[in-house]
């Protein structure tokens, strides 16, 4: 290959970087944090993804440590964030399962945990 | 056709089996990103391009050949789960002894057909099956490109392990790839005639092609899966995006092997990858694990297109059919 096709791999490769060519969505980061400990319930879950998500087709559901949804089922989905409220819960483990489709139509699906208590 | 192999002739050597070409595809199964590995080819099917890939190493012949080779390799999915891949490698050779003439040249095309048989979210299991061609006489003879076919029959899996118990929650974002080949050539054997230089006599040559197990696997550990299933530490996005892995890149010659012996080459592969939204890069070393493997700790590094993400309703989307869509909003529990 010449030198010159080599560095012009470079420019294409700044603008995927910084560009905004659609991809997979997947879970950037959490509230409640991804297997952090918080001290009470939280009143709400809320998830933060790599792309714009179809609301229609993005779901996510939270259930207690006894493996009860505690999950209001309305999700709220605005551009890459996804929320659910929460309605009170005990101390322990909640899980998280998230499924979403992104708005280039890729589907991903994921989960963690958090946990609730001093 | 990641875990293919040249035997270049330089100055009437055999130099040692070593990977050349690109491993290709990245997968995603329910929480899991099986990255595009540089050694062995991945378990899943997907639309991606790697280009460039390139290594530089010293052989294991005596002496040792410097090789480095540049490659490029296009796959693209025909139906969600069947993929045709086309890969492609220009070689540098260059002797360490000064008398001796280097060459370069192509080595011969790859053609990888691959399927995706099974696959599940919940264990993060993911399972292939392929076949690669290595179409004789489309490289060249001065950098070894065989004059024949060889066709390779492929298995593939991945498994993450993502549902280990909360007890090893460390240890969930541990992951296993492995792949098993069985290259057959379509020629047993090339005969040379030739005269000796010394008594004038005529001489007969004959080298057996041996059919060789194709063997590799990785171990990553992935800081993506870390932070966005096990815990988030909140450490700098750089580090959230690498995934160290080690490789290893095998070859047993296993039949038809009078004049190549049995010996298992190839290499071991530490390194790291790191993941951006629409492609990554993977950098590795190159660990000969014996003297015929080759003389030094070679080099291996590439970038790696995800077209399935740069261009979802073009090029990045199966042949016919769509990607996997849900036919209706989810259920909910």
């Amino acid at each position: 290959m010449r030198r010159s096709s080599v560095f012009g791999i470079f420019p294409l490769l700044l603008l995927l970087a910084t560009g905004e060519a659609s991809a997979h969505a997947m879970l950037d980061h959490a509230e409640p944090r991804v297997g952090n400990k918080v001290a009470a319930s939280p009143h709400e879950v809320t998830l933060w993804f790599t792309q714009k998500l179809e609301p229609a087709f993005s779901t996510v559901t939270v259930t207690d440590p006894a493996g009860k949804q505690v999950d209001t089922g309305k999700v709220r989905v605005s551009g890459n964030q996804m929320s659910v409220s929460l309605r009170p819960g005990g101390p322990g483990t909640y899980h998280v399962t998230w499924r979403v489709l992104s708005v280039d139509s890729h589907s991903t699906d994921g989960s963690f945990a958090f946990q609730v208590g001093q | 056709m990641s875990i293919r192999h040249a035997r270049a002739g330089l100055s009437g050597l055999a130099i040692a089996l070593v990977p050349l070409s690109p491993g290709v595809a990245h997968e995603i199964v329910g929480n899991r990103f099986f990255p595009a590995t540089l050694g062995i080819d991945d378990p899943g099917v997907n639309d991606e391009l790697a280009l460039p890939t390139v290594d530089s190493f010293k052989t294991g012949d005596a002496p040792p050949v410097r090789q480095r080779d540049i490659s490029g390799e296009f796959s693209k999915r025909i139906t969600e789960d069947f993929a045709v891949s086309f890969g492609s490698t220009y070689t540098f050779l260059g002797p360490t002894d000064p008398t001796a003439a280097g060459a370069n040249g192509f080595q011969n095309l790859d053609t990888t057909f691959k399927y995706r048989v099974y696959r599940n979210p919940e264990h993060e299991f993911v399972m292939s099956v392929g076949l690669s061609v290595e179409w004789g006489g489309t490289g060249g003879k001065s950098v070894g490109a065989d004059p024949f076919n060889t066709y390779t029959p492929n298995f593939y899996f991945g498994k993450g392990l993502g549902d280990l118990p909360d007890t090893l929650s460390w240890v969930r974002p541990v992951a296993i790839t492995g792949q098993v080949g069985y290259a057959i050539p379509g020629r047993n054997s090339t005969t040379t005639f030739g005269i000796d230089p010394d008594s004038g006599l005529a001489t007969v040559d004959t080298e057996f092609h041996p059919r060789v197990l194709n063997w590799g696997a990785t171990i990553q550990y992935s800081m993506p899966y870390l932070k966005t299933a096990v815990v988030d530490l909140g450490l700098p996005d750089f580090i959230n995006r690498l995934i160290p892995l080690v490789e290893a890149n095998l070859q047993t010659p296993v039949a038809n092997t009078l004049t190549s012996g049995t010996m298992t080459t190839g290499t071991i592969n530490p390194g790291v990858i790191w993941v951006g939204n629409t492609f990554q890069v993977g950098i590795e070393a190159l660990i000969p694990i014996n003297r015929q493997s080759g003389t030094n700790v070679g080099v291996i590094a590439q970038l790696h297109l995800f077209l399935d993400d740069i261009d979802p309703h073009g090029i990045g989307k199966p042949s016919f059919g769509n990607a996997v869509q849900p036919a209706s909003p989810f259920a909910r529990n």
